[in-house]
């Protein structure tokens, strides 16, 4: 789908001294280029999809440098990409969304670190934690620590972000251990400037491709080199790593060289940290703090002599880590006790084990802290934010959630309102949600879903359920889920066991919920587009799945049909349904300017939306509770006895017809009608208009056309995003 | 040494879809562009589809030789200098937060509801009160500005999100002059109308919320009811001539005066009663949804919604779909009843033909108007025959409660808000009040459930219906009732 990065395009392109402004993730790409990487590849999902996206258009600028770009069709594809810098001394970056993608990439991991790398190699992963994550709450460390891989974790501004970027690539050759860069959603968007260098070619690129590697089994992880292997990390690649971080002073020690009290930081957390800081009044908006504290941008491995020394004299150290298990505590401590220091240790003491580290929580860390060692500070606000019990009293009740739903239109709503009225008629089943838009499914009005397990992994965590439930289980998931594992975790392995299941593949054409990313069903490429159209359903028969069916969504009652005889079928063994309806985001952005250029060019257009008769409705909203698309909402009913508020479809319809279809199916309510607007009429529909006019009056009837007209109603305001 | 320097520090919450991402954009390259230091962030989620979305920016006036800042990622409770929120709930969601404080903030806010989907969903009327989330944000805020930048933005034909950029730049709470934010305007998609709406939030000449208009008042021939019934029987009256005649609403009125007359009937339970018996005695059938669709007042607003200009062709689809139940109940009785019972035992019940008809076109005009011309046959329908016997059924158990007190009166009056809607929600509807009737007013009655906590009882009862109508809340709340008089639910001592 192509959405135009034309303005970040430019700035990957910019040179020596220039200044470069963007996202965090934006100034990660280009610190790639600048370090002359060979490759890159990865797999979509916030908050990293942007360095895939911009790079998937930059094509140019990637011929004249040679690098080699690969859509992976799954964190495990792009881990096992990095390959290539086992054998060559070739640079490479691969990007994913984290703790999921560190998950699935975790066998190539462990096989890419055993036998180490002998070309830089940089994983890129986007630290999915905290507010607006979407993931289960896991730290990326557990994986540094298993498989030995250097994890950086700068602080959040961009020249910090892309020094550790290029030296990620140093420190990687310097002790043949892949690197991985962590970077927290915000670090991912935060909008900042650095002063850019020159692109640079890498030796080895298409443009000048390498000869095969001479046979050498001691690059490969397999046993006997595997034992090996282990002891050449820890006995020199690990020691290279720490010398390399203390030479190149990767870690910031910032204040006064000495006090009693010091502060260990996760690089990513610094900034919030100066924050509370600042406002206890212990430094600036600079970061001149005035105490000693220790920024970790590398957080695996530490280097214990820096700990030590950071530590001696000091009578208490409060280390700040995110997330737990408090690993890095741990190791300190650890350290501090070989070193026979006796510093006060806290952490985790005076820090919450889990959740976010947000300001008030780190206030409240600080406070006890410097509070336990009777150090002076100001009253930090945060703490005790006034207002709160004044907002509570004026509101008077508890604020309902707002989760995301789907968008306006979406084609999968429709899967859903079938779903729900097809429940009220048989009541419940087991439904095995997935990850991706339709996971939306699981909020209000649809209330549905019983497990997610993972990426693709709908049906296969329905596998045990569907031998043991008195009712056929329906695991749904979409299309890029399917691609991603579920043809083969799913499909095949359903079919491989005769499993007695539903399951419904969303096929909307594009990987949408990570921002309408191409995938092997997508269109072929026209444009920007480098789908393969690869139909889902030939490769559901392909694995010898034989009751496939398609159905398009926006066809509710077809949907019931086809899902109730997947239910009730007599024969044991897998249904699929594709259903079938392009993400309405990626058709509007398509077919709004077009509809526009042609109405403006004069040529014949029918626009569709939908209304409401306030006089009809009664006012029960079952028609919301069924749909819940953003553009049905509530208005009053300008009845003087109806004090109930009506239903009301307001101006960002996009007359996908949904309204009318659930109306039908439900026998809901005839509030319901559709208007169409034939824009630039032919000569035929204004005979044929005149016409049916002419009979309208003869009928007594008075056509639209001849009320007084109005004036011409301003344009609906969409907002430039 | 003078205080040291502190950022400016911006928190926005918006809607995803809404441009919140865009607007910081436009923030922060103005920001850069007028020299300042500046930072921003945002936590865009699935951004575009309309979940809560927070977007945070720090911009600080720079000096020759500064150090690089470190500047803040995450809005900080008592640290919010400006706050500018495009919807009313999510404005008061951070004032709760306490991001929203006495001493610094400024609030920017859009008097404007995007309604959550639990609000929407209720059978009733699950709105907030605006009134208090607005109170929650000027209780909380140093200044607060709320107005209703949306209308101005529609009336511009602009985005909101360039509104209250020009909202922003009026306040002056950042050193930005308003050329910087043109230009970071014009650098951007959809400069003109992105413009239109700067300019127009920059002038800050957004309109305060409309105050909801009184009611028309009553005429004098009602004067046998208290005044709170007067406006609404004067509409029923007038709803019942229109979808009748003269003598329905004769014998509506008839029927308030009767209660009028009777001691203890209070105010509220006449006003309860005026309200409720007229829509019930005005039911929409297909006869009367028919003459609706045919309604003249009805077409200016297809007009407009239609964003017809001239020379463009509208037409309009209805979508009707009478099953067997709304089609036969056109019958009389004797012979719709034996036809019902038919099609139950075929199991045609669910079987129903889609009706899209097009008054704008000769031929569904003229089914439209055949259906609304059987009018005078409605007395002879099944339907009436039915929605008869319910309302004296109800106005039955009404008389009969008002021995118990005027409160629980008027809340077996009110109960009547659950019946509404058509063919299934019609019927769950009404499933629902029998099972109230039967399992709070007759026992009331029977003097089984005391009297002080009817009236409380049916009150949950009705809002747990409403709330959910197809859910369980009403079983929850009938089994804590029976709890109160010892008895099982019946539903649950069935099973």
């Amino acid at each position: 789908m192509e959405v135009s990065f034309r303005e970040e395009i430019a700035s990957l392109r910019l040179g020596a001294g220039e200044t470069f402004r963007g996202e965090g993730i934006l100034a990660v790409t280009k610190a790639l280029l600048q370090s002359g990487v060979s490759y890159v590849g990865g797999y979509q999902g916030a908050p990293v999809s942007h360095l895939m996206d911009v790079l998937l258009q930059s094509e140019e600028l990637l011929q004249d440098l040679g690098v080699h770009l690969q859509t992976c069709t799954g964190e495990a594809a792009a881990a096992a990409m990095l390959g290539a810098s086992v054998a060559y001394p070739m640079r490479g970056a691969v990007t994913w969304k984290a703790i999921v993608g560190t998950n699935v990439a975790a066998d190539a991991l462990s096989n890419l670190s055993s036998p180490g790398v002998i070309g830089g190699a940089l994983i890129v992963v986007g630290e999915d934690y905290g507010e607006g994550a979407s993931v289960a709450q896991e730290r990326s460390h557990a994986f540094a620590l298993k498989s030995s891989l250097i994890l950086l974790d700068p602080r959040p501004d961009l020249p910090t972000i892309v020094r550790m970027v290029e030296h990620g690539f140093e420190l990687s050759e310097a002790s043949n251990t892949p690197a991985m860069l962590e970077l927290r959603i915000r670090a991912c968007h935060v909008f900042g400037s650095f002063v850019a260098k020159d692109n640079r070619k890498a030796p080895i690129s298409f443009n000048n491709p390498a000869m095969p590697a001479r046979f050498d089994y001691g690059r490969l992880a397999h046993p006997p080199v595997t034992f090996p292997h282990e002891a050449d990390k820890m006995a020199r690649r690990l020691p290279a790593a720490r010398r390399y971080i203390l030479e190149h002073g990767l870690n910031d020690l910032l204040g006064p060289p000495d006090g009693e009290l010091g502060i260990i930081v996760q690089g990513g957390l610094f900034n919030a940290l100066n924050a509370e800081l600042a406002a206890a009044g212990l430094s600036d908006a600079f970061g001149r703090v005035q105490l000693p504290v220790l920024v970790l941008n590398v957080t695996h491995p530490l280097v214990p002599e820096q700990i030590a020394g950071f530590c001696a004299g000091k009578r208490g150290v409060l280390v700040v880590e995110e997330g737990a298990p408090d690993y890095l505590e741990q190791a300190i401590g650890q350290i501090l006790r070989k070193a026979e220091l006796n510093t006060a240790l806290h952490g985790k003491d005076v820090l919450p084990m889990a959740g976010e580290y947000t300001p008030p929580v780190i206030a409240a860390g600080l406070a006890q802290f410097l509070e336990r060692h009777g150090r002076r500070w100001t009253a930090l606000p945060s703490l005790a934010p006034a207002g709160v019990q004044a907002a509570k009293a004026a509101i008077g009740t508890p604020l309902p959630a707002r989760p995301p739903t789907f968008c306006t239109g979406c084609p999968e709503r429709p899967v859903f309102s079938a779903m729900k009225l097809l429940r009220q008629e048989t009541g419940p089943v087991h439904v095995a949600a997935d990850i991706g838009c339709h996971a939306l499914a699981t909020f209000a009005p649809f209330n549905q879903g019983n497990t997610i397990l993972g990426y693709g992994m709908s049906l296969a965590s329905a596998a045990a359920v569907a031998g043991t439930n008195q009712k056929r289980p329906v695991a749904v998931m979409g299309d890029g889920g399917f691609w991603h594992n579920g043809l083969n975790t799913g499909v095949a392995g359903a079919v491989f066991n005769r499993d007695d299941a539903v399951l419904v593949v969303m096929d909307n054409g594009y990987s949408s919920a990570t921002g309408l990313q191409d995938i092997p069903s997508s269109k072929a490429g026209s444009g920007e587009g480098r789908g393969k159209a690869v139909p889902v359903e030939q490769a559901i028969r392909g694995v010898g799945a034989t009751w496939v069916k398609t159905v398009h969504t926006y066809d509710v009652r077809g949907v019931m049909r086809t899902l109730k005889d997947a239910l009730s079928d007599p024969v044991k063994g897998l249904k699929v349904i594709v259903a079938r309806g392009e993400c309405m985001l990626a058709r509007q952005k398509r077919l709004r300017p077009a509809q526009a250029k042609a109405i403006a060019a004069g040529e014949r257009v029918v626009q569709s939306r939908f209304g409401i008769d306030p006089e009809v409705c009664t006012g029960d909203h079952s028609c919301i509770r069924l749909n819940g698309c953003p553009s049905l909402t509530l208005k009053p009913s300008g009845d003087l006895l109806k004090d109930d508020p009506v239903a009301h479809v307001n101006n960002d319809c996009v007359g996908c017809g949904l309204c009318g279809e659930v109306a039908h199916a439900a026998q809901l309510c005839p509030s319901f009608y559709r208007l169409d607007v034939i824009r630039n009429p032919s000569r035929a529909d204004l005979l044929k208009h005149r016409a049916g006019n002419w009979f309208l009056r003869l009928l007594g009837g008075t056509p639209i056309s001849d009320l007084p007209p109005l004036r011409p109603p301003a344009a609906v305001p969409v907002p430039a995003e | 040494m003078n205080a040291p320097r502190e950022p400016v520090r911006i928190l926005i919450a918006a809607l995803g879809g809404e441009g919140g991402g865009v607007l910081v954009d436009w923030i922060t390259r103005a920001a850069l562009d007028a020299g300042l230091h500046a930072s921003r962030t945002s936590i865009p989620g699935v951004a575009q589809r309309t979940g809560a979305t927070t977007y945070y920016l720090e911009a600080m006036p720079a000096e020759r030789g500064d150090p690089p800042p470190v500047l803040g990622l995450n809005a900080a409770p008592g640290r919010v200098d400006v706050f500018i929120g495009t919807e009313l709930l999510e404005a008061a969601r951070r004032a709760e937060a306490g991001f929203l404080t006495r001493d610094r903030t400024l609030a920017l806010v859009a008097h404007r509801r995007a309604y959550t989907v639990t609000e929407k969903s209720e059978g009733g009327d699950g709105r907030l009160d605006e009134q208090r989330l607005a109170e929650a944000v000027r209780a909380t805020a140093r200044q607060a500005v709320i107005a209703d930048y949306d209308a101005l933005a529609r009336q511009t034909g602009a985005p909101l999100n360039a509104v209250m950029l020009g909202a922003l730049a009026a306040s002056g709470a950042l050193p930005i002059p308003p050329d910087a934010f043109r230009a970071a305007i014009r650098a951007g998609k959809a400069a003109e109308s992105n413009l239109r709406g700067f300019e127009a939030g920059l002038s800050g000449t957004a309109p305060q919320p409309a105050a909801p208009e009184a009611p028309p008042a009553a005429p004098d021939a009602l004067g046998f009811l208290p005044e709170e019934a007067r406006a609404l029987a004067a509409e029923g009256g007038k709803r019942l001539a229109d979808f009748q005649d003269a003598a329905l609403a004769d014998a509506y009125l008839g029927t308030l005066r009767r209660f009028a007359a009777m001691p203890g009937a209070d105010g509220p339970l006449l006003a309860s009663l005026a309200r409720h018996l007229a829509l019930r005695m005005s039911a929409e059938d297909v006869i009367r949804v028919a003459q609706l669709k045919l309604r003249d007042a009805r077409r200016p607003r297809l007009a407009a919604e239609s964003k017809a200009r001239p020379g463009d062709i509208v037409h309009v689809v209805e979508f009707m779909k009478p099953g067997p139940a709304e089609v036969l109940s056109l019958l009389p009785p004797a012979l719709a009843r034996p036809a019902l019972r038919l099609c139950e035992r075929r199991g045609w019940m669910g079987k129903s033909v889609a009706l899209n008809v097009s008054p704008t076109r000769p031929i569904g005009f003229l089914r439209l108007r055949l259906l609304a011309g059987l009018r005078w046959w409605r007395p002879r329908t099944l339907k009436h025959h039915e929605e008869q016997a319910w309302i004296a059924e109800w106005l039955g158990l009404v008389e009969r409660s008002l021995a118990l007190g005027a409160d629980v009166a008027r809340e077996v009056a009110e109960t009547a808000r659950l019946v509404k809607g058509y063919a299934a929600t019609d019927a769950r509807g009404r499933a629902n009040w029998r099972r109230i009737v039967a399992e709070i007013v007759q026992p009331a009655l029977a003097g089984e459930l005391p009297r002080d906590i009817a009236a409380d009882a049916l009150l949950q009862a009705r809002l747990a219906a409403q709330k959910d109508p197809e859910g369980d809340s009403l079983d929850r709340t009938l089994a804590a009732v029976a709890a109160r008089r010892g008895a099982p639910p019946r539903r649950l001592a069935a099973e």
